[in-house]
């Protein structure tokens, strides 16, 4: 304590030492009146996407979940390019259908492809399922940021204009009483089951609920006294929704695109269940390729293992997202 | 209300209306319709002309188009007496080639096409394919006229006939006098047992109105519903009857057939329809009808396929609702405790797995308990519902949990329970009387929707348990392009979703008295 006193007391007759050798007018030089200093109003430096990540980074158990997804997205996009994986090269070898890991450990030697034993045509199951993941996440990533863009942007004229709200309702009662799945099949039969053709059939009518939602959560805020207040100041429309009411979206639309991508796995699961599915492997065709194996004694693992890791990608995004829609909310900030 | 009432069914319909439309602009025009062809075992045999003319036939029967082979158009001049049976059959037989006609059959052959072309019909005439001097296999010489059916006619002829009234100038052909008869005691339970039953002649139903054992023991064929007639799910049949005729094995019981003859039998003779020729076709039907009514549907032991996902579905909504809703409330009173938060992973598990992934967990946990992991409908053990339902109600309490927590926090920080407690109501009183209630409203919202759609079934989880119900109805369909189905259950469904936001918001402005659809304020 009396250090630092000592220390101030220093410094303070450095100074006037400095200031003694100069004259008043040198020291002081008149500056203009800033009427637009005078508004200004200091305040602590807040950054928004700063506070975002500390209060998500805050919590431990997001640190363990970026963990787990920064591997199963390693796993899913490096492995694929480091490992060369063709499903066909044990397809004439009888002997090694459906091993367990053990079996297929004795066939082939031991190496990483085998850990998990092999499928209906002697691939490696724990290769496929990774090459399987690439699609699955690469198409849900890809159908809800179309989604999520379309759908914001729609969604806000949708809740701004009384006129487009009007016809837009309409539209929205009579495509959400389309059966989806008969739009996808149609859609599919038309031109072909591809991963961007399955793009497009999934994002063809998907945006729209993400629009009537965002339209819903525009409409509540749309209406509230800082934008009536911000209006009758003669702030522009554009200038309302850029300023005043998308950044207090921000939180909802991060929580709507963390349940988006995982419904999209799921979605694509589904599909792939009732014949409708990619034409590429993805997690989804594996996994309704090798339903028979369930209940097969010593096929299990064929399986469990694209179920198990279909069910963690989407457990992760989701709680990922989630947290980080919470985080975005500059409610818990403070 | 009752004029907003009026405007949202109305609005309904017209939603539905277009719905079917897209539907049928879907299936009919942007699809493939050599699809068609793809799985019928007949189309591989058919060869040359034969084959053409087979496609049309087909296309026909699907709904694509009106197709008009040439002799049936002489049948119709011969029926309307326009010509005698013998210049018919003259004029039948068309040339090899077009030269070669007869006089006669290029009279008839050019008002044929005259006809068919002023009414926008397109003439196809396929000369005969030869092989050396002998006609190729298939290869008849072929003419036929066809239209694509214009979506306004489709669209109009399917509303129109959507629903049909019988009455007695339905069929023709009959034998005995048209009318209705009323009689205490019906001739198919032997004539002495009370019964009321009104039975017709020239209608097309036989019994217009009937009593029987089973739910709702009164039965009417006054009027019919006709969403779609299937051409391969069920050929022949209506979808709404597809869904609602009993499946399983033969329920034999005493019938009196109509000559007097009894036998034990699964025919329901209060099913009968008119079939036109059919008394003299068959010997069988000699000994037991006395007219062509001889259409009969079987009686059988199981349910409908709605009468199964019904079942399951209603079971479900009730276990949901009677687990998700107090979970959901208890998470709340314990917000950020321990509860809470294994609540809440249970609902982040719920939601973001995908429904195959635990919907086969619970097959193989349950498989391990000893419990049946695929339905019979033979087997009288109740015990095989189980695990449909505990796969249809786990997520559905996921979903309830999670939003009745919502509503009971978002509500929990509420003036009006600042002031309740501030009013000295205890924390019970408040949650209980106050919070709760308004919390209610919007789930309330929900029930009629969930209610309903427990009739549709459930796509994964009746394929994973064999389940012999209505959700698989749309994806055969789909998969058979019986277009046909296609439409009536997609009419179905979107019937089902209007009905129950309207009675969601019904049920809503009577739940809640603050809510009103008179004034529009927004």
């Amino acid at each position: 304590m009396a250090d630092q006193v000592t220390k101030k007391q220093e410094e303070k007759n450095r100074q006037n030492e400095i200031f003694a050798e100069f004259k008043e007018e040198e020291l002081f030089a008149r500056v203009p009146l800033d009427s637009m200093s005078a508004e200004k109003i200091t305040a602590p430096r807040y950054s928004y996407w700063q506070s975002v990540f500390r209060v998500f980074f805050h919590k431990k158990i997001n640190i363990i979940i970026l963990a787990i997804l920064a591997i199963v997205v390693l796993m899913a996009y490096v492995y694929p390019v480091v490992v060369h994986y063709d499903p066909f090269l044990n397809l004439l070898n009888s002997e090694a259908k459906h091993l367990g890991p053990k079996a297929a450990m004795e066939l082939f030697g031991k190496s990483i492809h085998y850990i998990l034993g092999t499928g209906g045509s002697g691939e490696s199951t724990f290769d496929a399922i990774w090459y399987g993941s690439r699609i699955s996440i690469s198409l849900a990533f890809i159908c809800a940021l179309i989604n999520m863009v379309i759908g914001v942007l729609i969604g806000a004229v949708w809740g701004f204009s009384k006129k487009v709200d009007m016809i837009m309702t309409q539209v929205y009662n009579i495509i959400g009483n389309l059966p989806s799945i008969l739009l996808i099949a149609v859609l599919v039969m038309l031109i072909g089951a591809g991963f961007w053709s399955m793009v497009f059939a999934l994002t063809i009518t998907g945006w729209l609920s993400v629009a009537y939602f965002i339209r819903t959560q525009v409409v509540i805020i749309r209406d509230r006294e800082y934008n009536l207040a911000s209006k009758c100041l003669g702030t522009s429309t554009i200038k309302i929704a850029l300023r005043n009411i998308l950044p207090f979206m921000t939180s909802v639309i991060v929580t709507l695109a963390a349940t988006e991508i995982p419904s999209y796995i799921s979605m694509e699961v589904f599909l792939a269940y009732i014949g409708l599915g990619l034409s590429d492997k993805s997690l989804g065709v594996i996994i309704s390729e090798a339903q028979s194996a369930m209940v097969t004694p010593g096929w299990e693992l064929e399986f469990w293992s694209p179920v198990a890791i279909t069910a963690i990608i989407a457990v992760v995004l989701y709680v990922a997202g989630q947290n980080l829609g919470d985080a975005s909310d500059p409610r818990t900030h403070v | 209300m009752a004029k907003y009432l009026i405007k949202r069914i109305l609005y309904g319909i017209f939603s539905l209306v277009v719905v079917v439309a897209i539907v049928m602009i879907l299936i009919y025009s942007m699809l493939n319709r050599d699809l068609v062809f793809a799985g019928d075992p007949n189309f591989v045999k058919q060869a040359g002309n034969q084959k053409e003319a087979y496609m049309y036939n087909k296309w026909e029967q699907y709904g694509y188009m009106d197709y008009v082979p040439y002799a049936d158009y002489l049948k119709d001049l011969c029926k309307a007496g326009q010509i005698d049976e013998e210049t018919r059959s003259k004029a039948a037989s068309i040339g090899r080639k077009e030269d070669k006609d007869s006089d006669l059959t290029k009279e008839y052959v050019a008002k044929f096409k005259e006809y068919y072309t002023s009414k926008g019909y397109t003439i196809i005439r396929l000369d005969a394919k030869m092989a050396g001097k002998k006609v190729a296999n298939g290869g008849q010489q072929q003419l036929f006229a066809y239209r694509d059916v214009p979506l306004s006619q489709r669209i109009w002829k399917y509303f129109t006939g959507l629903l049909s009234f019988d009455n007695i100038h339905k069929v023709e052909n009959i034998t005995g006098e048209r009318g209705i008869t009323f009689t205490w005691y019906d001739p198919a339970y032997g004539g002495h047992r009370l019964a009321p039953a009104i039975i017709g002649n020239g209608t097309y139903h036989k019994y217009l109105l009937y009593v029987d054992d089973r739910f709702p023991f009164v039965h009417q064929h006054f009027v019919s519903l006709n969403l779609g007639t299937s051409y391969t799910v069920n050929q022949g049949v209506d979808v709404f009857t597809t869904m609602n005729a009993t499946q399983g094995s033969y329920v034999k019981s005493l019938v009196t057939y109509p000559t007097g003859h009894t036998e034990m039998t699964a025919d329901d003779l209060h099913t009968a329809t008119y079939l036109e020729g059919s008394l003299k076709a068959s010997l069988v039907y000699a000994d037991r009808f006395t007219d062509d009514y001889t259409n009969v549907i079987t009686k059988k032991n199981g349910l409908s396929k709605i009468g199964y996902s019904f079942v399951i579905g209603i079971i479900e909504v009730i276990l949901a609702y009677l687990i998700g809703l107090p979970i959901g409330v208890w998470m709340s009173r314990r917000k950020d405790k321990l509860a809470d938060k294994i609540g809440t992973c249970y609902i982040v598990f719920v939601i973001a797995v995908p429904s195959i992934a635990y919907i086969f967990m619970i097959k193989a946990i349950g498989g391990k308990l000893g419990l049946p992991t695929t339905f019979d409908m033979e087997s009288a053990s109740k015990l095989m519902y189980m695990l449909p339902i505990i796969s249809l109600a786990l997520p559905s309490i996921g979903g309830l949990m999670k939003w009745m927590r919502r509503y009971m926090i978002d509500q929990m920080n509420s003036d009006y329970v600042k002031f309740a407690r501030s009013g000295g109501l205890s924390e019970g009183e408040i949650f209980f009387k106050h919070i709760m209630k308004n919390a209610a409203i919007p789930i309330i919202h929900g029930i009629p929707g969930a209610v309903l759609f427990a009739m549709v079934g459930a796509i994964v989880t009746e394929r994973v348990y064999v389940v012999p119900g209505a959700g698989n109805l749309l994806t055969i369909a789909i998969n058979k392009y019986d277009n046909g189905v296609i439409v009536g259950v997609t009419l179905f469904y979107a019937t089902l979703s209007v009905v129950s936001l309207i009675l969601g918001d019904v049920l809503m402005a009577i739940f809640d008295p603050r809510i009103s659809f008179t004034t529009k304020d927004r």
